[in-house]
């Protein structure tokens, strides 16, 4: 697409950068092919697992000989087996998402780009998807380091068009992906019906998340000033609004409130939080606060 | 008493401002316009305006501070327009004269800030109308020699002030009857009416006119002059301590001595309460010519006279020199300006068949520079141009030897060997012709025979010249009078009895005296051209200010231009040949009058009014006390009594208001824009 030599959501020198990381996982997943991450299956590696006993139609190469010399036992040896790691990136693509310089979703599309691409190098399964794709409908899983342009071509055909509530979106993320793995999850969480029950479909899901909720200056410090009529831009809600220091610090207050909530709420139920300001640049996010968080490293 | 409030507005400008306020207060309860804006989500927001729900009373306070900083403008405003003052001097009726004096006194410095008494009289006019209601009028005229209308009737404050700033301080002296008749014709136009049988006009009926009179008193009341509606006020200007040095008089003669010589005659005046010295300081053409100290006691006047060679001409000017400590108030009067005019181009007619003697004694180098001689014989005399040269007064001297005129020319005349063709020289035995006469006595004492020595003089014939009543003889002979002099009207005739060449019975010239061969006869003959052709060897009569100047002009020119002292120039048109009326004379100084390029003549203009230069204000002892007060005014039988010297002034607090509205307005506009933070 044309889009994307016209806003990069890469540059070269975030390439480089992003090459020499790795995505990190607290938990150990089964892996669907062969990779480069140790999973729960026992295979062929190099590395020794376990013994347990022969049972009939085991592989007779992996008998361990010299225990059934000294034994006469016939054990088998096992090694953890290598496999690759489901990488799932979940972009809020919602209308809210379409504010900011640059938009919010613009920078969730280059967020998104720059942990699929480090997950493409490290060989595991990457996939990106909306909220508000179907329980049918499936974005393609990418492989290898060759795939950086299909995903690039993929984020960038992203829309900021969707009208899916945040709960029923990842209802039916959860239902498409099986697989156990990584989810990033980015969205600015704004919902009227709250994002608690959302949330919880991933701590039933058993991945390992990553929430990281965006929002853009204007509003973490609203530049607004006068009697106002504030539209929602999703429902058309109307907020009529006179601006004055009590109601700016109160905003603050409760924006403030928000977020600690939020933060409260993932760390309790195991996942990762982080707040994330659209001024800044990606590339310090992931190599500064992503890293110290453990998804990258 | 002065009342706090000065309603400016009529009742519909009150109901109309009365609702500023309201519609403040609708555009504020009335449903606001919000601007819309797009927001993510209003999510947050909604949370926020819940919490803010709490504590609604002291938001809505907040939001309604602008609010009540407007209406605090307009309560400011409304008080603005209440005028709200104090200790103010109410103006009271509805129409209002201010007469201003603008002369000469007036540009004493004697105030308190230092500026002139002009400055303060409209400076205290201009307080005044500061106070006029917008439903009151007034009218400025500012008067000296001539009273002028500044401004007409208008209850425009702002024209009333433009027209005060063009009063102009002059040297003109004070004239206020003609300030008050032109004030009357303004104020009691009834008055014309009524006598042109016409209806009174009813909105002027009952109402008075104040008329303020700023001036500093230094005129006599004014007398025979009825005020009519008129309310005089009279607001003196001016301190009873001012002290003033002025040359009250300045002019040149001729020497008593010596008639050859001038002399400049100054008079110096102190109009002030202790002795002074002063240098005088003479200057010719702007080079020092002589200086001298005077003393002049206090209130006296002390003269000193500066000796001026004989063919000194030019413009003379005298300039007190007084010490800066003295703190002379008016340096108007402190200089004085004449003309020394040594040229005299006095016309002179010579009537004669033929005369050669007289015609050479008239044709000296010293006669030249004195007068002009043009000779015609008799028989061109009886030419009608002649004749009407004759009575038009353009001659100054017409000599009739051996004839005579039918009717007298008007000019001084002198015949020689006739007499007048009047009755009154008729006399008894002037007719008749006597011979051998001896010169007896002669009037040494009169300018025509000054310094001449007759004794030796020997006459064949002559006529007697017996002067009619009011002549005088001035050469007696054994036979009778034999030189006389008469006025006629505004000239003098001298009848020299005998001949100087007479005719023989045959036809032949001859001598009938000795008399040219004595050095005598050209003395006597210059004698006859200075005393007939200049009035006295004064210098050309001073003139006031604001006076027209009338002028003899030799020239027959047209147009000429007159030289003001301040080097403006004006054309001015000669209405008769000869003649120059000049009226635009209120500058101190020389003028030159320009006759195609060359100064022709020059006059000069000057103060030399002690009334004008007594600038301290008339005052009277009053009371038991003896305090000092300001003398009144008399107009025709009314004493008008001076207001106190500075009349209390209302001060006004709309101008402190108006400018606290502007602060409560740059504070409304400082909220409007930072609300946000406050």
């Amino acid at each position: 697409m044309s889009d994307v030599r016209e806003s990069p959501l890469l540059s070269p020198e975030l390439l480089a950068q992003l090459e020499r990381l790795e995505l990190v996982t607290r938990k150990v997943f089964r892996g669907r092919m062969k990779g480069e991450r140790r999973s729960k299956r026992k295979g062929q590696s190099v590395e020794f697992a376990d013994f347990r006993n022969y049972v009939a139609g085991d592989d007779l190469r992996q008998l361990d000989w010299n225990l059934y010399a000294r034994l006469d036992k016939l054990i088998i040896k096992l090694f953890t087996e290598e496999e690759d790691l489901h990488f799932y990136t979940l972009i809020d693509a919602s209308m809210s998402m379409d504010f900011g310089e640059p938009t919010k979703l613009e920078y969730a599309k280059q967020l998104a780009a720059a942990l699929g691409f480090i997950g493409l190098v490290r060989a595991d399964r990457v996939r990106i998807e909306t909220l508000g794709q179907g329980p049918g409908e499936r974005s393609p899983i990418l492989r290898g380091r060759a795939s950086m342009w299909r995903l690039l071509q993929h984020v960038s055909a992203i829309q900021p068009d969707e009208t899916t509530s945040l709960s029923e979106g990842v209802k039916n993320f959860c239902l498409r992906n099986r697989g156990r793995g990584v989810v990033v999850f980015i969205s600015d969480l704004m919902d009227k019906a709250g994002y608690e029950s959302a949330l919880r479909y991933f701590v039933s899901h058993q991945v390992d998340c990553f929430v990281i909720q965006v929002l853009s200056q204007e509003e973490l410090e609203p530049d607004v000033k006068g009697d106002l009529k504030l539209v929602d831009c999703e429902d058309a809600d109307v907020a009529e609004i006179t601006v004055s220091a009590p109601l700016l610090s109160r905003y603050q207050q409760t924006l403030n409130a928000f977020t600690q909530g939020a933060q409260e709420f993932c760390t309790r139920r195991g996942m990762h939080y982080m707040l994330a300001n659209n001024r800044m640049p990606v590339e310090e996010l992931i190599a500064r606060h992503l890293r110290r968080r453990g998804l990258v490293r | 008493m002065e009342p706090l409030f000065r309603n400016t507005l009529g009742p519909t400008s009150w109901l109309l401002l009365g609702m500023v306020p309201l519609g403040i207060f609708a555009l504020y309860f009335l449903k606001l316009k919000r601007q819309p804006v797009e927001v993510p989500s209003t999510y947050l927001w909604h949370r926020v305006i819940e919490d803010l729900h709490v504590n609604s009373l002291w938001q809505r306070l907040r939001k309604s501070l602008l609010l009540l900083l407007q209406l605090l403008l307009v309560f400011l405003a409304m008080l603005a327009l209440l005028r709200p003052g104090w200790q103010g001097q109410a103006l009271e009726g509805q129409r209002f004269m201010f007469l201003i004096d603008k002369s000469a006194s007036m540009s004493a410095t004697d105030t308190k800030s230092g500026e002139s008494r002009l400055e303060e009289a409209k400076q205290r006019v201009a307080e005044l109308i500061d106070q006029l209601d917008s439903d009151k009028s007034a009218m400025i005229i500012a008067f000296a020699e001539q009273a002028e209308v500044v401004q007409e009737f208008t209850n425009n404050r702002r024209l009333l002030r433009e027209s005060l700033k063009r009063i102009e301080p002059t040297a003109g002296r004070t004239n206020l009857t003609g300030a008050l008749e032109l004030a009357d014709g303004f104020a009691n136009p009834r008055r014309l009416l009524t006598e042109a049988g016409e209806f009174e006009v009813a909105e002027n009926a009952d109402q008075g006119v104040e008329l303020y009179i700023l001036s500093d008193g230094r005129f006599r009341g004014v007398e025979g002059f009825s005020l009519g509606k008129l309310q005089p006020l009279y607001l003196p200007i001016g301190s009873f301590h001012t002290r003033n040095m002025a040359i009250t008089a300045f002019n040149t003669r001729r020497g008593d001595e010596r008639p050859d010589q001038r002399q400049a005659f100054v008079q110096v005046s102190n109009l002030s309460e202790q002795p002074q010295k002063v240098i005088v300081e003479l200057t010719l053409n702007g080079g020092l010519v002589d200086a001298a100290e005077l003393e002049v006691p206090a209130g006296e006047v002390a003269s000193v006279t500066f000796a001026l060679l004989g063919g000194a001409e030019g413009e003379l000017r005298v300039k007190l020199d007084i010490p800066s400590e003295f703190q002379d108030s008016l340096p108007l009067d402190n200089e004085a300006f004449a003309v020394l005019e040594n040229r005299r181009d006095a016309r002179v007619l010579l009537v004669t068949p033929g005369n050669m003697t007289l015609e050479s004694a008239l044709s000296t180098e010293r006669t030249n520079r004195l007068a002009n001689v043009e000779k015609i014989s008799p028989e061109q005399l009886e030419k009608s141009e002649y004749q009407d040269q004759l009575q038009s007064d353009i001659y100054d001297l017409i000599i009739f030897d051996q004839c005579q005129p039918k009717i007298m020319p008007m000019a001084n005349t002198l015949f020689v060997g006739r007499l007048p063709p009047l009755e009154r020289w008729k006399n008894e035995g002037n007719s008749e012709i006597v011979f051998g006469p001896q010169i007896i006595d002669w009037e040494r004492s009169h300018p025509l025979l000054n310094l001449l020595e007759l004794g030796n003089v020997q006459i064949v014939d002559t006529l007697r010249t017996k002067p009619p009543l009011g002549g005088g003889v001035l050469i007696d002979s054994t036979k009778g009078p034999i030189f006389s002099i008469a006025p006629r009207d505004r000239y003098e005739d001298a009848v020299l009895g005998f001949e100087i060449v007479g005719l023989e019975q045959d036809g032949t010239r001859t001598f009938n005296t000795d008399w040219p061969r004595k050095h005598s006869f050209p003395s006597f003959w210059l004698n006859v051209l200075e005393y007939f052709t200049s009035s006295d060897g004064t210098s050309i009569s001073t003139n006031k200010p604001n006076s027209p100047v009338e002028m003899r002009i030799n020239n027959l020119v047209e147009t000429l231009t007159v030289e003001l002292p301040d080097g403006a120039r004006r054309e001015v048109q000669l209405e008769k040949p000869g003649r120059l009326a000049f009226h635009e004379t209120d500058q101190l100084g020389v003028y030159r009058i320009h006759v195609a390029g060359q100064i022709e003549k020059r006059f000069a203009v000057n103060l030399f009014d002690r009334d004008e230069s007594d600038v301290q204000l008339r005052s009277k002892q009053e009371g038991e006390d003896g305090v000092q007060v300001v003398d009144s005014l008399s107009i025709g039988y009314v004493d008008v009594a001076a207001q106190a010297p500075s009349s209390p002034v209302r001060r006004e607090l709309w101008k402190l208001l108006l400018a606290g509205a502007l602060v409560v307005l740059i504070f409304e506009w400082y909220i409007y824009n930072r609300r946000v933070y406050i």
